[in-house]
């Protein structure tokens, strides 16, 4: 245990053998987190590990992290519940459910808002999910969903934002101006609590009244959605999913009495004796799985209640698959403690999530929190950074979108407005100007290097064109730079 | 923002073309039927756009079909009238009465609710428009004979009219529904007013003799600007020719006279209003001088020609460099000049015609003893490739007698004829190589033979689609409306229209320096160009300004990559025949290294990786004449897609017989997006397997009916998505300079889903819902290129998606 040290796509010594205990112990604490959940609770015993999951620093301490009072990183366990989630929407308001220190793990489950697409996968049995998505006639196990209005016709808050997002985590000492990074340290598919899919992680991809083929169909409807069932092996054994079945969604009405004609709510759960399941659909074809997180950022400054659909500066539904297991991403903090949120779990997608979703899939992360300050950012990558910046094994990730900052560029009726008014070529043109200043900042090139260097080396690609502020990602190979560290 | 919806079928699987070609009619209130031949031809394109009062436009370019009107008129009002001008092609009209024979320039009104047949005999361009609420103009449809309501467009109303459709076509796409309206209106009152003309169906062919009248009128014209009383029936006079006959003779250029005159007097304006010189008049003694004779008309035309007042103009002028600046054809070329510059074009095509034949390049082979002694002593082959044992080899060095500079076209000369199976080993050579000819081209002969140019002599003139005595902007032959050294093309034999061809690149050598000093080693330059996304958003001084960055390629060390050697700013060179290029507007201008200043030690830290691959490869193009190298389209041609290098497959569908291959724009290493405008620009020679499919057996595969490249490599299928997928069918005429205005990555995107869409019904035989989903879940779209006019992006898809997968086998029937 003493030679440990915990990099990004550690496992933490979790082996086949010992996993089992591993998620008793998670369970375990999960129980005493919901008797108790509060601020700095949740502090999760591991002894179980063995080796721990801390870096090597405080791997002395032996038992990492259970002692609450011992010196060094430790490592927090939220589970996702309807007191540790916010479903729709980040918030500099919102009370923290997690406070923690620079350095510090939290494993945080997170929910795909998609699981009631098919509840008797994705909900059932799983105490967590049938917490968070519960509804009958008089309530709803979390009201709100989105940033709009309580009093929306179609359910309280309008469904103006999506995600179910786990947190906020409130990190100790963040100031505006200083750059949170998080460190993906792994991600794993949560597996379907009903017995009958034992062993199997199932996931939704809808193809919604949002994506960019919606109203550009070919066949009868020509404005349909259509949701497809995928089976994600939770075992981690196969590195690919495959398709159930798929559905036309015909209107819900929910437990409230609501139809929704179209996907217009997220959490609605659909009566499967409406639907026309579609079997053999997809045959022999193979999804290779880039489990991520769509959704992750902090929250930001401009309003206390944001949607989580629009991607900005300060992160949110970023929705590029390269943000997994071993990436770190940076994000500038703009209120006082961060404030971190993570959501929209996916099991696959692809560069455009064309459709509208990804495969939407219920994911635990686990993340480390190391907090810079502003004042130690000159000189290094992260100065001036004032966008969500991705660094994988082998590149770094610029997110260029319609708009950088666009509660701040589009005025106070940005949250509606951003929808109309995106583009990929203003997309484009955001993360030029981004990879322009990167490469001058940070490796100190001259513009017409920086210029010479994206046009022969830099791939850009299209992150999203569904999520409201439209992306663009440029990449950059850090093998580029043999002899400057990051 | 626009409200245009754009549709092509052969974005559409071909059993779901017809109903999707007939849900856009609806929209316009027809029904089309279409013989299935036709509709093989994937010819069909319709930019559509309707106004807020629910009229609809509809710039149409397709294959012959019938269309009849749809009882009843979704969204519409009994109230309106569909107006059809014809702007190429014929049809005829089946009514109750005769039959009525339409050619181009006919505008022809309906009444939808009456029984009619509109045949379109030929390949047809058309503006449709459903004027909604016209019910004045629908009364006098309903009260004329059928003939009656033919406009003839060959003068007067009808001509305006005409002038409008042609305009609105072209701008269908900057209109939105908001501005429609007005639109609306003005056509109602031409149309009216047209239908109370009389007919007329004269028409004269245009001659040389009507040229060399234009000619003469224009200089008339111009020697009299300042008269502010001058008018057509002067002009007329004076030439002896009537009135009518002028203007006539105008439009034949695509303008009137007063157009043409009120354009010459801005073009003076302008220039005068730059003129320091002039600073002490003010702007209506400056206006007053060139015929315009009261101030404020004055300035509200000046604004709406040069699109700010003549008060900012003077304070800012553009430098003229600045309006030059559009790749391409320019839109507002005088519009005189490119009459006549057809007429040089031709007589050039007619020079053109004594080529060379294959022989003769076989007797070049030997001068280029050295370029082949230099070439890498490896053999062309993978040792592996099972290779068809009657395949032929053959080596198409880079000369001057084997290249085209910056065009395509159908008309041009195979330089080889091949086999299919065969293998071509295919010199290219980089358009940038004279950015620095001491490492790029000096020693190098095939090299010096493309590049040489001299007061006296340039052995390749043409460089670009343009008029050959350059009477656009004078920057030299062709203009470098087009700028790729292509080598080729290669005649495959029996290959015809509606086949594929498969080009394998089996391998790919970086073309070595022959430079004593150099020798052996390879360059490349990298251009950050006026064309490049940066140009008019640098953060450093001078705003507007091209670097020119040289590239060594170690091609040997592991891993190969590439380091910069140093960068310049590009300053004004003099090419040999004197042209002063202010910016990088023509190709192979050689940079004189006296008059540029070198940075060294740039990008010192920076190791590129490389991606040796070929920009630029195409078949001929089925239109006739020359096309413009730049934006790449339905024959393929400038893609810029870095994953065609070494093991990739590239299918392409065959146009004309022959299939007419080429091969340029050699590039060393290239980013998704070519953002600055260059790649590293570097002179490579590649080993290709030409592979043709004929169509018989292509039957019922995706390839079967292939209307755009497709790419393939070891691990990945990319479809390539262009802003327009066949941008000449579907811009018309202007083609050449809209492709370069109208192009979006928006658009790009849209056609890359649908290609890709279609490629997974067709190929994979899944149906739509799958089809989608997976696109979502699995598909990457990236952005190909952002600065070769006609805008990519590219959706790739993972073979290991498909493990099951075998092209070969037998598809199960398609779901839809």
């Amino acid at each position: 245990m003493s030679d440990h040290i915990c990099t990004p796509g550690c496992t933490h010594g979790i082996t086949e053998e010992n996993r089992k205990d591993v998620l008793e112990e998670f369970d375990t604490a999960r129980r005493s987190f919901l008797r108790n959940t509060l601020v700095g609770g949740g502090a999760v015993g591991l002894g179980a590990l063995g080796i721990g999951m801390t870096p090597m620093a405080h791997a002395a301490s032996g038992v990492a992290g259970s002692d609450p009072d011992a010196p060094g990183p430790r490592h927090y366990y939220i589970p996702a519940t309807p007191d540790t989630v916010l479903w729709g929407y980040f918030s500099k308001v919102a009370k923290p459910v997690l406070e923690i220190e620079s350095g510090d793990y939290v494993t945080m489950e997170t929910l795909t808002h998609h699981a009631n697409d098919d509840a008797e996968r994705m909900v059932k049995g799983d105490p967590g999910a049938e917490a968070v998505f519960f509804w009958d006639a008089n309530r709803k196990g979390v009201d709100r969903r989105g940033a709009g209005p309580m009093d929306a016709p179609i359910g309280a808050g309008g469904g103006a934002g999506v995600h179910i997002c786990t947190g906020p985590v409130r990190i100790k000492g963040a100031q505006p101006g200083d750059i949170l990074e998080v460190r993906i340290a792994d991600v794993v598919p949560r597996p379907s609590g009903n017995p009958s899919f034992k062993g199997k992680s199932f996931g939704s991809n809808a193809a919604a009244n949002w994506g960019f083929q919606y109203g550009d169909l070919l066949s009868e409807p020509k404005k349909r959605e259509v949701v497809t069932i995928y089976e994600v092996d939770a075992t981690g054994e196969r590195n690919w999913a495959q398709a159930v079945y798929n559905f036309r969604w015909t209107p819900q009405t929910d437990p409230f009495g609501v139809v929704h004609p179209t996907i217009d709510y997220p959490g609605i759960p659909v009566n499967h004796s409406t639907v026309t399941h579609n079997e053999n659909i997809l045959r022999d074809i193979r999804i290779p799985i880039r489990p991520h997180f769509g959704t992750i950022g902090v929250a930001p400054a401009e309003v206390d209640m944001v949607s989580s659909i629009p991607p900005n500066h300060t992160g949110g539904n970023i929705d590029n698959w390269r943000i997994g297991k071993g990436a770190k991403i940076y994000f500038p903090v703009a209120v006082e403690g961060a404030n971190f949120s993570v959501g929209d779990p996916h099991a696959s997608q692809g560069d455009s999530e064309m459709c509208g979703t990804a495969i939407e899939c219920s994911l635990t992360g686990t993340f480390q929190f190391i907090l810079h300050k502003k004042a130690d950012l000159p000189g290094t990558a992260l100065a001036e950074l004032n966008y969500p910046l991705l660094e994988t094994q082998d590149d770094w990730v610029l997110h260029g979108f319609s708009y950088a900052n666009y509660l701040a560029e589009l005025g106070p009726n940005a949250q509606n407005d951003i929808y109309s008014k995106s583009s990929v070529d203003l997309a484009m043109r955001d993360a030029f100007h981004k990879m322009r200043h990167f490469l001058m900042s940070t490796q100190n090139l001259g513009e017409d290097e920086a210029i010479s260097l994206m046009s022969i080396a830099v791939d850009f690609g299209i992150t999203q064109v569904v999520d409201g502020n439209w992306g663009v990602h440029a990449v950059l190979k850090k093998s580029m730079f043999p002899a400057r560290k990051s | 923002m626009t409200d245009l919806k754009r549709f092509s079928a052969n974005s559409v699987p071909a059993a779901l073309r017809q109903p999707a070609w007939n849900d856009m009619l609806t929209q316009v209130g027809l029904a089309s039927r279409v013989s299935m031949p036709a509709l093989r031809d994937n010819k069909d394109h319709v930019a559509l756009c309707a106004s807020a009062h629910s009229s609809v436009f509809v710039h149409m370019n397709a294959a012959p079909q019938s269309f009849t009107p749809l009882p009843a008129n979704p969204g519409g009002t009994r109230h309106s009238v569909l107006v059809v001008a014809l702007l190429s092609g014929s049809a005829h009209l089946l009514a109750s009465d005769q039959p009525l024979a339409l050619g181009p320039g006919d505008v022809m009104l309906l009444d939808p609710a009456q029984h009619w047949q509109l045949v379109m005999q030929t390949d047809f361009r058309a503006m449709l428009v459903r004027l909604e609420s016209s019910s004045f103009l629908l009364r006098l449809v309903r009260n004329g004979q059928l003939v009656a309501n033919r406009i003839s467009a060959t003068r007067g109303m009808g001509a305006l009219c005409l002038r409008l459709f042609e305009s609105v076509a072209e701008q269908l796409q900057h209109l939105d529904s908001a501005e429609l309206p007005a639109l609306e209106a003005t056509l109602s009152e031409l149309l009216v007013a047209s239908l109370s003309q009389p007919q007329s169906s004269s028409s004269d062919d245009t001659t040389d003799v009507q040229l060399a009248h234009l000619r003469r009128v224009c200089r008339s014209i111009d020697a009299r600007l300042e008269d502010p009383e001058l008018n057509i029936e002067q002009i007329a006079e004076q030439e002896g020719l009537s009135a009518r006959y002028v203007q006539k003779l105008f439009k034949n250029s695509g303008t009137t006279f007063s157009e043409y005159l009120k354009g010459r007097r801005i073009q003076h304006c302008c220039l005068d209003l730059a003129n320091p010189a002039l600073a002490q008049f003010s702007i209506a003694q400056l206006c007053y001088r060139w015929g315009f004779n009261d101030a404020a008309n004055f300035s509200r035309t000046f604004s709406q020609y040069v699109g700010m007042s003549p008060k900012a103009y003077r304070a800012a002028p553009p430098s003229d460099l600045q309006a030059q600046l559009q790749r391409g054809r320019p839109q507002v070329a005088p519009a005189v000049r490119s009459s006549v510059n057809t007429a040089q074009e031709q007589r050039e095509d007619d020079l053109q015609k004594h080529r060379r034949s294959f022989v003769e390049v076989l007797d070049e082979h030997a001068r280029y003893a050295q370029s082949l002694r230099l070439a890498p002593k490896r053999h062309p082959l993978p040792a592996n490739e099972t290779r068809d044992p009657g395949a032929s080899q053959y080596y198409l060095p880079a000369s001057d007698k084997t290249v085209h500079w910056g065009y395509f076209s159908r008309d041009i000369k195979p330089a080889l004829s091949v086999r299919s199976g065969d293998i071509v080993t295919i010199e290219t050579l980089s358009q940038h190589a004279t950015d620095d000819c001491e490492r790029m081209v000096s020693g190098d002969p095939g090299a010096e033979s493309v590049f040489h140019w001299t007061r006296e002599k340039k052995n390749v003139d043409r460089r670009g689609a343009g008029p050959a005595d350059a009477s656009i902007f004078g920057r030299g032959c062709g203009e470098g409306f087009g700028v790729h050294i292509c080598t080729g093309p290669v005649y495959v034999r029996d290959a015809e229209p509606g086949d594929v061809l498969e080009v394998r690149i089996l391998d790919i050598l970086p073309r070595p320096s022959c430079h004593p000093d150099h020798e052996g080693r390879h360059f490349g330059s990298n251009a950050a160009t006026w064309w490049g996304f940066q140009y008019d958003d640098l953060l450093t001084e001078p705003r507007k300004r091209e670097v020119v960055t040289v590239y060594e390629v170690h091609q040997h060390t592991q891993p190969p990559h590439a380091k910069a050697v140093y960068s310049f700013r590009w300053t004004p060179q003099t090419d040999p025949f004197g042209v002063v290029h202010p910016t990088i507007d023509y190709p192979g201008v050689p940079v004189d290294h006296s008059t540029i200043n070198k940075q060294f030690g740039v990008l010192a830290k920076a190791q590129i990786p490389v991606r040796p691959h070929f920009g630029v490869m195409a078949v001929a193009p089925r239109e006739s004449g020359m096309v413009d190298s730049i934006p790449p389209s339905y024959f393929g041609g400038n893609m810029d897609n870095w994953r065609a290098g070494k093991g990739a497959r590239l299918f392409l569908p065959v146009s004309v017989a022959g299939a007419l291959f080429s091969v340029g724009d050699p590039h060393a290493s290239q980013g998704d997006s070519e953002l600055c405008g260059t790649a590293i620009e570097c002179s490579l020679t590649g080993v290709f397997q030409l592979v043709l499919h004929k169509q018989r057996d292509l039957d019922g595969q995706f390839l079967g009916n292939l209307s755009h490249p497709f790419l393939e490599t070891d691990d990945e299928w990319v479809l390539q998505g262009m802003s327009f997928a066949d941008y000449q069918s579907e811009l018309g005429p202007g083609a050449q300079t809209q492709v370069y205005k109208s192009s979006s990555l928006e658009a790009a995107m849209r056609d890359a889903f649908r290609k890709t869409r279609n490629y997974l019904m067709t190929e994979h035989a899944l149906s739509e819902d799958e089809a989608i989903s997976l696109i979502s879940v699995a598909v990457d779209f990236g952005i190909t290129q952002v600065v070769d006019g006609n805008l990519g992006v590219h959706a790739i898809i993972r073979k290991e998606t498909f493990p099951d997968y075998d092209r070969t086998a037998p598809k199960p029937d398609q779901k839809l």
